[in-house]
């Protein structure tokens, strides 16, 4: 007991002192002003004032120069959209890009991996990374482009083990399939679903006939219109009801 | 029913399938299929607050072999209805269902390619709910729905039907 007290003095003399207490604003100036959401998005980051918790974390022009500087053509091009500042990476280097910025600019964390259909002719499909580093503060987003002639992206799950399922996913969604993926299988639809979905030629309720209803009685078949309710009639109970007395006031 | 006399008799004379009845529609045992935010407002339907227990529907049964009431809470999608079927099918006769919420009965806001429009396209649903989520008070009031149907029905005396004996031989709604 004696032992843990003494540590315990010790480890409250080793800490800070506490932050000087600040006194809120004056009532002319509130504080809450600057939390204000802003629903157009704003080409520069919000004007924070002296406020420290401010501060551009999506913006990050030193890490940007950096993968300039260490991959050069690989980097395709910078955009910025709404204070948000986006790398366009050669497909084939984004697994290097990815490690560089994992092991010499700290983004440990692999927040979201997701792909897009831009419907062009040329390099029809997108996938994104974001990624978070938090010794820094700073997100950073990636962009891959690939053509509807070559789906194949090289896979991150060797450098990011998180990106596993949201690759799938994009798989699943776009049909665009990751070279080196330990499990390169359907996410959301069944295995032997034939479509991608996302893409924007998919009609937004399907192909009838493509997903198959559960049969509607115990020994049916499996239904492949999708509204048998409508065309079928009620779906049989599995007993016979017998007539109620509510029906028949009905 | 119960006459004066019969009363000082201690007997009551009944039919069977009201005394039957009356014990089913008391004692439902929901099945929750819980798949969307109609789940939360089902826990509210069977918790403390809005109390289930009132009309002996307390008791939630995870397995389809104890239960005789499913409560499809929340959409569907066209995977998870193989395995709600399969549930249906393995719950014992007799057995009712609840279509809960804009969701389960037409597809609600989920007008999409994976979601199925409405859960009667397999399912025989007794009573639907309305709502984006129904209050727990609309699935009570469908529960008592589901208790007025079952007093209607005729549920042992199968050779009469509508209250007519059948002729010699048949059987009434042909499951005998």
């Amino acid at each position: 007991m004696c032992s843990r007290k003494a540590r315990q003095v010790t480890a409250l003399a080793e800490m800070p002192a506490d932050v000087e207490h600040i006194p809120p604003a004056e009532e002319s100036t509130p504080s809450h002003r600057v939390l204000d959401f802003f629903f157009t998005p704003r080409d520069a980051p919000a004007p924070g004032g002296d406020n420290p918790l401010i501060q551009s974390t999506t913006q990050a022009p030193q890490i940007i120069r950096a993968l300039c500087d260490r991959f050069g053509k690989a980097i395709l091009g910078v955009e910025e959209y709404a204070g948000e500042q986006t790398v366009l990476v050669e497909t084939q280097r984004i697994a290097d890009v990815c490690r560089f910025l994992r092991d010499e600019q700290r983004f440990q964390y692999l927040a979201d991996v997701g792909g897009s259909d831009r419907f062009v002719e040329e390099d029809r499909f997108e996938v994104f990374y974001n990624l978070v580093s938090f010794e820094k503060g700073k997100r950073i987003r990636l962009k891959v482009r690939v053509d509807e002639a070559a789906l194949t992206v090289p896979t991150v799950t060797g450098v990011y083990r998180a990106s596993n399922w949201n690759e799938r996913e994009v798989y699943d969604m776009l049909g665009i399939r990751f070279q080196g993926h330990p499990d390169m299988r359907r996410m959301f639809m069944p295995e032997d679903f034939e479509y991608y979905p996302q893409r924007k030629e998919f009609p937004q309720m399907g192909i009838p006939g493509s997903l198959p209803l559960p049969p509607r009685t115990p020994e049916g078949p499996l239904q492949y219109d999708p509204y048998p309710a409508a065309h079928d009639g009620p779906t049989p109970k599995s007993y016979q009801e017998p007539p109620s007395e509510i029906a028949e006031e009905e | 029913m119960v006459s004066q006399g019969a009363r000082n008799e201690g007997f009551l004379t009944t039919r069977v399938d009201a005394v039957l009845n009356w014990a089913r529609s008391n004692s439902l045992m929901p099945m929750p299929m819980g798949l969307a935010c109609c789940a939360i407002e089902m826990m509210a339907f069977a918790g403390p607050r809005y109390d289930a227990a009132r009309f002996g529907s307390e008791a939630m049964r995870f397995s389809p072999r104890q239960a005789d009431l499913m409560i499809v809470a929340g959409w569907v999608s066209y995977k998870m209805a193989h395995a709600i079927r399969r549930v249906w099918d393995q719950m014992a006769d007799p057995k009712w269902c609840i279509a809960m919420g804009a969701c389960a009965s037409t597809g609600g806001m989920h007008r999409c390619y994976g979601v199925v429009q409405g859960c009667d396209n397999f399912l025989p649903v007794d009573v639907y709910i309305p709502g984006c989520p129904p209050r727990p008070e609309a699935l009570l009031h469908a529960l008592m729905d589901i208790q007025e149907k079952i007093r209607n029905e005729y549920s042992v005396t199968q050779d009469y039907v509508q209250g007519h004996v059948l002729p010699e031989g048949q059987t009434g709604n042909g499951i005998g």
